[in-house]
């Protein structure tokens, strides 16, 4: 899949995640009075809401690769850091709406067509904050975590504006809140794509066979190409690919290729034990050819 | 000489402040919410004041004298069934904002007599100058703040509040005399524009008005529209409800000896935001006012209530006040919207259909393959470079095949900044080896090297002029 392919489903994702994301919030807030604090309910709402949109998010490397076991993991792994993420989101979201909320309702006269709006829109950037983290905490990339961060931020707080203007202009309307969590997933898959290709290290690129154009973004540290499932780069329906054949890995901001055990590995045609990648180098990987580019 | 006429209007004013200790009812006021803790603790804090029928605080009010009640709507409220604390004396610790709102109209500019003069010793004006020198010298507390406007046909902010009062004496020198159509007095407006002004300042906040006349809107007397207020003339119960809002009290100072038309409803203005008026001022005066306020707030009583879960954007609270005379209220509000806003008025099983709609989507998402079936072998430009591109792909014949800058090569690359030549490589198909060749007469790469000639592989990189080209043998497995 090409990179632009691969933002299309990011946002994709993303409007799949506030759909799903948006009945178990609206069921949650419908039983607010009957929480015994804020902190509780907003605990248990960004919970409920985190494990969904962690769920879907955490899925979307698994869809873009067509990889079932890794939409499998990455569910799990996406409820559990959604849970959490969205727990302390919510705590610090609502805590920075209560501060600037308090204060702005205060000193703005125009408080509920700027003050409220964007107090509240302050709130969803430290939500989608949370969100935006959930891959990178799956893979433990550094990196990938400081992508989904100004992702994160960035679609939280334009899809908060975009959710709490829709509502001021068209109040009556009880899906405003569902055409805001489409807008707030939408942003984030559309600013995580958007800076996943400006801070990764490069992108490999598929030369021949079945999955020929298939993007790779090297986005972490490490990244493991094999013929299995549990690598970050699985090469599936090419020949003499071994289970793991190969690591990438970012040294200083140097990518560097080596076999791993006594996979074959070529780039330019030659054996290699360790290879710097330069740009448009030509791996070969089994019958898997490969491209490494920086963008 | 002003020393000694303040000592007089000073003595004067001690029987002064007896008249403006006149019969009103006694009154209960918010002065301030703190809900920093209603996140962590549940708990909204309310600073409550409670003057009685001379505007003197109340003082030892047990707590069973008070109710609090909260409403989502401000119209239904909810008793809060126990008080959680109740303490006095609790704000005294964090100071006071003060807003000095000085009067600089025309008539400012007379004597004390209201007659004209020259000497700008015996102007209002300077008189004015030396009571809040006094007033600024009186206070005690080092966490006090104070800030500066004035006020005449338009409204001059000079300082918001500071603790340098000196800074602040410094400032007054800066406020210049009204010419032209300036001179006219929009004491309601102002006050209005001075409560904005202090809406963003945390804490206990009082304004203290300085007025030698009524209030003459430039509208009215002018026949103008106004520059910042057009044609809106203020009534005085605008001040009084924005000031109660935000728990702000108004000290109003009628000064000058007399003479004067002075403004029928600063008092009510005064006594309705917890404040009082002084029918004459001097240095002595304002020195009282200070004491005073600052035994208003060494009496108020702080009540902690855990709030209510009910979903509103703001909340207002209660307090009723059993008075000796019946019960009185007062009633504020604070912020308690949460990220997500108001809950739907409604509840269906439909809400659940756009999650089993997003499950579908998100399965057919990951069905999407993008896989490649076994075709023809082709070649494909990746990437044109400084290069142009006439042709993007194009499926190798079984004899030969021509990259080149001549409109008649198979594959067409106009020369960007690497000159190609019209025949710049050509690929040969080997029927009895079944395997592609490419062999050049210009200058070109092979996975990023230069060669003459190389048996092709599928997926292999040809870099013609900067122009990169795949090479793929069409098969999948």
């Amino acid at each position: 899949m090409s990179s632009i392919k691969r933002r299309i489903f990011l946002c994709l994702v993303g409007l799949l995640a506030g759909l799903a994301a948006w009945p178990a919030a609206e069921i949650t807030l419908l039983f607010q009075a009957d929480f015994p604090s804020y902190l509780v309910f907003s605990i248990f709402l960004g919970a409920v809401f985190g494990i969904f949109i962690g769920a879907f998010f955490g899925s979307g490397d698994g869809v873009i690769m067509s990889h079932r076991r890794s939409i499998v993991t990455g569910v799990a792994r996406g409820v559990f850091i959604g849970a959490l993420g969205g727990a302390a989101g919510f705590f610090i979201g609502q805590a920075a709406l209560f501060l600037t909320g308090e204060y702005l309702i205060h000193s703005m006269k125009r408080f509920s067509t700027v003050g409220m709006p964007v107090s509240r829109a302050i709130g969803w950037a430290v939500l989608g904050l949370f969100a935006g983290m959930v891959d990178g905490v799956r893979s433990r990339s550094g990196n990938k975590i400081r992508v989904g961060i100004i992702g994160g931020i960035s679609g939280g707080f334009l899809g908060g504006l975009a959710l709490e203007y829709f509502r001021t202009a068209y109040p009556e309307t009880v899906f405003a809140r569902l055409l805001g969590l489409l807008i707030f997933g939408l942003f984030i898959g559309l600013f995580y794509g958007f800076v996943e290709v400006r801070l990764s290290y490069g992108v490999l690129t598929l030369l021949n066979g079945r999955f020929k154009g298939r993007e790779f973004l090297i986005n972490q540290k490490k990244l493991r190409i094999g013929a299995l499932e549990k690598n970050d780069i699985k090469l599936e329906g090419y020949h003499d690919v071994s289970d793991c054949h190969a690591l990438v890995s970012v040294k200083k901001d140097d990518v560097f290729i080596s076999p791993v055990a006594d996979g074959r590995l070529l780039v330019n045609d030659d054996p290699v034990n360790e290879h710097m990648l330069k740009y448009e180098d030509v791996i070969k990987i089994g019958s898997a050819k490969l491209l490494y580019q920086y963008k | 000489m002003i020393t000694g006429k303040v000592n007089i209007v000073s003595a004067a004013l001690i029987a002064l402040l007896a008249s403006w200790a006149s019969a009103h009812a006694e009154s209960v006021r918010i002065s301030q919410i703190d809900p920093s803790m209603l996140l962590f603790k549940q708990n909204v804090k309310v600073y409550v004041s409670v003057t009685d029928k001379v505007g003197a605080p109340v003082k030892s009010i047990g707590k069973e004298k008070f109710t609090v009640f909260e409403s989502a709507d401000g119209h239904a409220f909810k008793r809060i069934p126990a008080i959680k604390d109740f303490q006095t004396m609790a704000n005294y610790e964090a100071g006071i904002n003060f807003l000095l709102l000085i009067d600089n109209s025309g008539s400012m500019y007379l004597d004390m007599k209201q007659r004209l003069t020259r000497n700008p010793a015996n102007m209002k004006f300077s008189h004015a100058k030396a009571a809040i020198s006094t007033f600024l010298k009186s206070m005690t507390n080092p966490k006090d703040r104070v800030g500066l406007a004035s006020y005449n046909s338009y409204y001059e902010s000079f300082s918001d509040p500071v603790s340098d009062k000196e800074k602040l004496e410094g400032l007054l020198g800066h406020i210049r005399m009204p010419v032209g159509d300036e001179g006219h007095t929009e004491i309601y407006a102002s006050l209005c524009r001075a409560v904005d002004e202090f809406r963003s300042v945390k804490g206990r906040k009082a304004i203290l008005i300085l007025s030698d006349g009524e209030n003459r809107p430039y509208y009215k007397y002018a026949g103008k529209p106004h520059r910042d207020f057009g044609t809106k003339i203020y009534s005085y119960t605008e001040p009084i409800r924005d000031c109660q809002q935000e728990g702000i009290s108004v000290f109003a100072i009628n000064f000058g000896r007399g003479g004067e038309r002075k403004d029928a409803h600063l008092k009510d203005i005064a006594l309705n935001t917890g404040g009082a008026l002084f029918d004459a001022g001097d240095g002595g005066e304002l020195a009282r006012v200070y004491s005073k306020i600052v035994g208003q707030i060494l009496n108020e009583y702080l009540i902690t209530y855990s709030a209510t879960m009910d979903p509103a954007d703001r909340k207002y609270v209660k307090i009723k006040y059993a008075s000796g005379n019946g019960p009185i209220e007062a009633v504020r509000f604070y912020f308690s919207s949460t990220v997500f806003g108001l809950p739907l008025q409604w509840f269906s099983y439909l809400l659940l259909l756009p999650f089993i709609v997003a499950l579908l989507l998100l399965w057919l998402l990951s069905r999407i393959r993008f896989e490649r079936k076994k075709g023809a072998a082709s070649i494909e430009v990746l990437n044109p470079g400084p290069a142009r591109a006439v042709t993007k792909a194009f499926k190798l014949n079984k004899g030969h095949t021509i990259i080149g800058s001549s409109r008649s090569a198979n594959m067409t690359i106009m020369s960007g900044l690497t000159q190609i030549k019209e025949k710049h490589a050509t690929i040969t198909f080997d029927s009895k080896k079944k395997r592609y060749t490419i062999v050049g007469d210009g200058d070109f790469k092979v996975n990023n090297k230069r060669v003459k000639t190389k048996v092709l592989e599928s997926g292999d990189l040809i870099n013609v002029g900067g122009a990169t080209i795949v090479f793929d043998d069409g098969e999948v497995d």
